[in-house]
């Protein structure tokens, strides 16, 4: 727009060269409001404030869920539940001699026969799909470290048949093997 | 408030200058001027009928989500400093990410030996659990590293480096006691499962 207003300038300087051009008349824009001098220290407070009202950015629900971002998400969780109980199954062995926890082999083995096939399966269950996963995925990672199937549509491909074989291993392995 | 305190919403009550002294004043006869670029381009009709708060409104329509909120702002230095550039050290790069890569890819054979050989070797076994105690650090302390910013959480990011150190020491002692004690930790899971 302001290019059109000094076109229009120009062209009534040069309609009428005699007219003095005020540059800003009587009714020239008054600001009312008082304004302070901040030093740098109060401006610097000033503009934390505004920050934190700023909007924050959208997460990951913003996201269709995908195989890609799905399964990569998935690896580190099967990672951590696969490492927790090893990390929990160390420290607990540790401390079984001051605790009288009995964590020697035949004991537990004596305990889990004991229990009922229902909590059996589900404990296999809950170890055998993440160990399936997290090393069938972790064989998926390797092959990309090593620029191998990186186009989309292998990605795609090779990440349900991951989804596939953990869930035949350890359908096999909970229920049968 | 500023807007009613202008005195460019009087004009119409005064009476207009004739040749119009006023070319270079911020006052302008025509108010679409003051408007933003994209008003002025929108279909007249949306102009005129929609209330102009419903069209700001639009834009606003995603809502907040606070599950991280800003934390308290800092502003460190000016716009002009250059960023940080760390010092280059191999075992920050690529030494550090082929290690992680060898112990992942030796972890596999390992995990298939004793499955396909059905019989275990105590030094095979030996070998996993420690490939297995490093692997299992470095994926903890990458989440950490993920999660507990140093800048956000300085406090817990320190607590939680060390409470995964301590641990995995343990994990280590834990495991060599296990091996040595007890018949090995491919064995016990083996027994475990069948049991």
């Amino acid at each position: 727009m302001a290019s059109q207003r000094i076109f229009q300038l120009g062209l009534r300087r040069a309609a009428a060269p005699g007219l003095r051009v005020q540059p800003a008349g009587r009714m020239v824009q008054r600001r009312l409001a008082a304004t302070e001098h901040a030093s740098q220290n109060q401006a610097a407070e000033i503009l934390a404030k505004q920050r934190i009202a700023r909007p924050v950015s959208p997460h990951l629900s913003i996201y269709k869920p995908q195989i890609t971002s799905v399964a990569s998400s998935l690896n580190r969780i099967t990672g951590i539940t696969l490492s927790g109980a090893l990390y929990i199954f160390g420290i607990a062995y540790l401390a079984a001699p001051y605790t009288g926890w009995h964590l020697e082999t035949q004991s537990m083995v004596a305990a889990v026969a004991a229990w009922p096939m229902a909590v059996k399966m589900g404990v296999k269950a809950f170890f055998a799909f993440p160990f399936f996963f997290h090393s069938l995925n972790g064989v998926r990672h390797l092959a990309w470290d090593v620029g191998v199937g990186f186009k989309n549509q292998q990605v795609i491909r090779s990440g349900w048949a991951v989804v596939a074989l953990t869930a035949v291993g350890s359908i096999y392995y909970t229920f049968i093997g | 408030m500023a807007s009613i305190m202008r005195p460019g919403l009087l004009r119409q009550a005064c009476t207009k200058p004739a040749a119009s002294p006023r070319m270079l004043s911020t006052i302008t006869t025509t108010s679409t001027i003051n408007r933003p670029l994209a008003q002025q381009l929108r279909p007249a009709f949306q102009r005129s009928v929609m209330p102009k708060s419903t069209r700001i409104a639009a834009f606003h329509a995603t809502q907040r989500n606070q599950l991280l909120p800003p934390l308290p702002q800092k502003i460190l230095g000016t716009v002009n400093d250059p960023a940080p550039v760390p010092n280059p050290d191999y075992a920050h790069g690529s030494y550090h990410w082929s290690f992680e890569r060898i112990v992942s890819a030796g972890l596999i054979p390992l995990t298939i030996a004793p499955f396909a050989a059905g019989s275990l070797n105590p030094l095979t076994d030996s070998i996993l659990c420690a490939l297995l105690v490093v692997h299992s650090h470095i994926g903890f302390e990458s989440c950490i590293i993920d999660y507990f910013p140093k800048a956000r959480v300085p406090l817990v990011r320190t607590i939680s480096m060390w409470a995964l150190r301590i641990g995995t020491l343990t994990l280590g002692v834990a495991l060599y006691s296990f091996e040595t004690n007890d018949v090995g930790i491919t064995e016990a899971v083996a027994r475990l499962w069948h049991a």
